[in-house]
């Protein structure tokens, strides 16, 4: 199970006759438990077409985009039941914030569940349990949610999607428009719902610090095609992902330098600050 | 005198959470000015005080030797133009050629020098080749330097970006930046509302806000030799100087090493 590209290519109707073409001949595997991806590339590259395929948002131009079991072509078929693959598979857009309307969190995280079919009762159930899943008490069900901060909001849309108990749980750049402490906070929030749960969360994000330390897989667009399926290390240890329009991670940036400069051989492979700053110490202290 | 004058404004939406706290702050012409602060900060809201599009509950403010009011407001927002965050909030046109025109139009500018206009202007931006685009059709950071052409067009003194390149991806983030460099080295007052300190250190002079008033002022050299100060308002220090502190702490950081780290993470 989990999601199978196949052959799959996406053409948006241009202006006139031509045809923008998105996607382009993709193809890939995501599980549907134990995955921490990020989605990279430039702006334009597709990564939001990608993501709207992985839950029928859009259809393919060709190919085939197969969701637990479920093919989705280019042909729609009475027979399946979209919505349902809608509900597996939690699609989180940027600034999420800006889709809160109810007067309540809790009418706000219900939503979804009601929407699905889900009684009242139970929607509220797992309205509670996806709030305290993003880290908010109970008291915050009452709370009208134009009243809370920009964070706070964001973990509460968050929330409405997890409400819906998908396998699998993507995000349009969460973290734009956060400070460092509000970044940090979601990415560990992240962290902890993908160990405890085993949900795949997939992130769409141009932030490398983050994918080199979070994830575990990196995808990497450009112009509309898969040119990257692997660890962040090893898309890190190439020397030429600047064509692809990518940094690298301020870790490796800041101990390349330092090698260039001093001919040192330290591992620039490092993840975190605390992890650069031991590997800096140990080689001027031995 | 400063261009602009902040003297003392409070505001709050509820009283009990006030969200500027008797803040004072000077600006001169021709500055390139970064404010900085953590989400909820009030960094905001000071950006719109400043253009008037919200009225502080009391306090002044002078912009060009003029009070800041209800009369004054429209003869002010011909002075200071913004940029938001997002671009798609702030394009009112149906094409590109119609966005950079609306601000003349308001201000009344005739036909013929208003298309003169359009076009220098687009062309200042690298935008001509648009003019005719819709907003679809175009970029984030596209549809930002429309908006500053829209700025530049109306002939103003002053421009305020208020987290305008949070939504850009780092290439377009770059290119914006430069841009606003060479906006800067033309005459240009720039106000940068930020918490992201990489994108602050490119001002001469850094404003660091917290709980609604000015918590620290100063040159970035001056602000950076105490990173408490950063922490303390809630915001991060860039990877080489983070770096840089924890290895003094330490006692593993040469003078030369040092040297490195900083002169890197301040290179613009």
């Amino acid at each position: 199970m989990g999601i199978q590209f196949k052959e799959v290519s996406f053409q948006y109707p241009g202006w006139g006759k031509q045809f923008f073409e998105a996607l382009k001949d993709i193809s890939l595997t995501i599980n549907d438990k134990d995955e921490f991806i990020a989605l990279v590339g430039e702006t334009g590259s597709g990564k939001s077409t990608l993501a709207q395929h992985m839950n029928a948002l859009i259809f393919p131009t060709s190919g085939t985009v197969e969701i637990n079991g479920v093919p989705i072509t280019a042909k729609r078929n009475k027979k399946i039941k979209y919505n349902s693959i809608r509900q597996q598979i939690g699609l989180v857009f940027q600034f999420p914030e800006y889709q809160l309307f109810e007067e309540t969190v809790e009418k706000d995280i219900m939503f979804g569940p009601k929407n699905f079919r889900v009684p009242e009762e139970e929607a509220r159930e797992m309205a509670k349990k996806a709030l305290n899943m993003v880290g908010l008490s109970d008291k915050y069900l009452t709370r009208n949610p134009f009243n809370l901060s920009g964070g706070e909001k964001k973990r509460v849309s968050i929330a409405g999607i997890l409400a819906m108990n998908p396998k699998i749980l993507i995000l349009d750049e969460p973290t734009s428009g956060l400070d460092p402490a509000g970044k940090k906070l979601l990415m560990n929030l992240f962290k902890s719902i993908q160990k405890e749960t085993g949900k795949t969360i997939i992130i769409i994000t141009h932030d490398m610090d983050l994918v080199y330390e979070y994830t575990n897989r990196v995808l990497v667009l450009n112009e509309g095609m898969l040119e990257f399926d692997g660890t962040p290390d090893y898309l890190f240890h190439r020397h030429d992902i600047d064509k692809w329009h990518l940094d690298y991670p301020a870790t490796i940036s800041v101990l390349r330098s330092i090698n260039d400069k001093f001919h040192y051989n330290l591992d620039i492979y490092q993840k975190t600050i605390d992890a650069a700053v031991s590997t800096i110490a140990k080689a001027v202290q031995s | 005198m400063s261009y602009i004058d902040i003297q003392n404004i409070n505001f709050a939406y509820h009283p009990k959470r006030p969200i500027l706290q008797n803040l004072s702050l000077s600006i001169d012409k021709g500055q390139w000015i970064a404010i900085l602060g953590h989400n909820g900060s009030g960094k905001s809201t000071l950006a719109k005080a400043i253009i008037g599009l919200l009225e502080p509950d009391f306090g002044t403010i002078d912009i060009d030797g003029m009070t800041l009011s209800p009369t004054t407001v429209y003869e002010i927002r011909k002075k200071i133009g913004i940029v938001f965050q997002n671009p798609d909030n702030q394009f009112v046109g149906v094409t590109v050629r119609d966005d950079i025109a609306f601000g003349m139009e308001n201000l009344g500018v005739p036909q013929a020098e208003m298309l003169e206009k359009i076009d220098f202007y687009a062309e200042k931006v690298g935008m001509k080749a648009f003019l005719d685009k819709e907003p679809a059709e175009l970029s984030g950071g596209q549809k930002q330097r429309v908006a500053i052409a829209g700025i530049l067009a109306m002939q103003m003194d002053a421009i305020i970006f208020d987290e305008a390149t949070s939504m850009l991806d780092p290439t377009a983030r770059r290119e914006l930046m430069d841009y606003i460099r060479e906006l800067h080295n033309e005459g240009l007052t720039i106000i940068m509302i930020t918490h992201d300190i990489e994108e602050a250190l490119w001002a001469q002079r850094l404003v660091i806000i917290k709980d609604g008033t000015v918590f620290r002022q100063g040159t970035r050299e001056e602000l950076l030799k105490e990173p408490v100060t950063f922490i303390e308002a809630g915001l991060e220090l860039p990877v080489g100087l983070q770096i840089s502190n924890a290895l003094k702490q330490m006692n593993a950081l040469s003078l030369e090493l040092e040297e490195h780290l900083w002169e890197s993470s301040l290179k613009k």
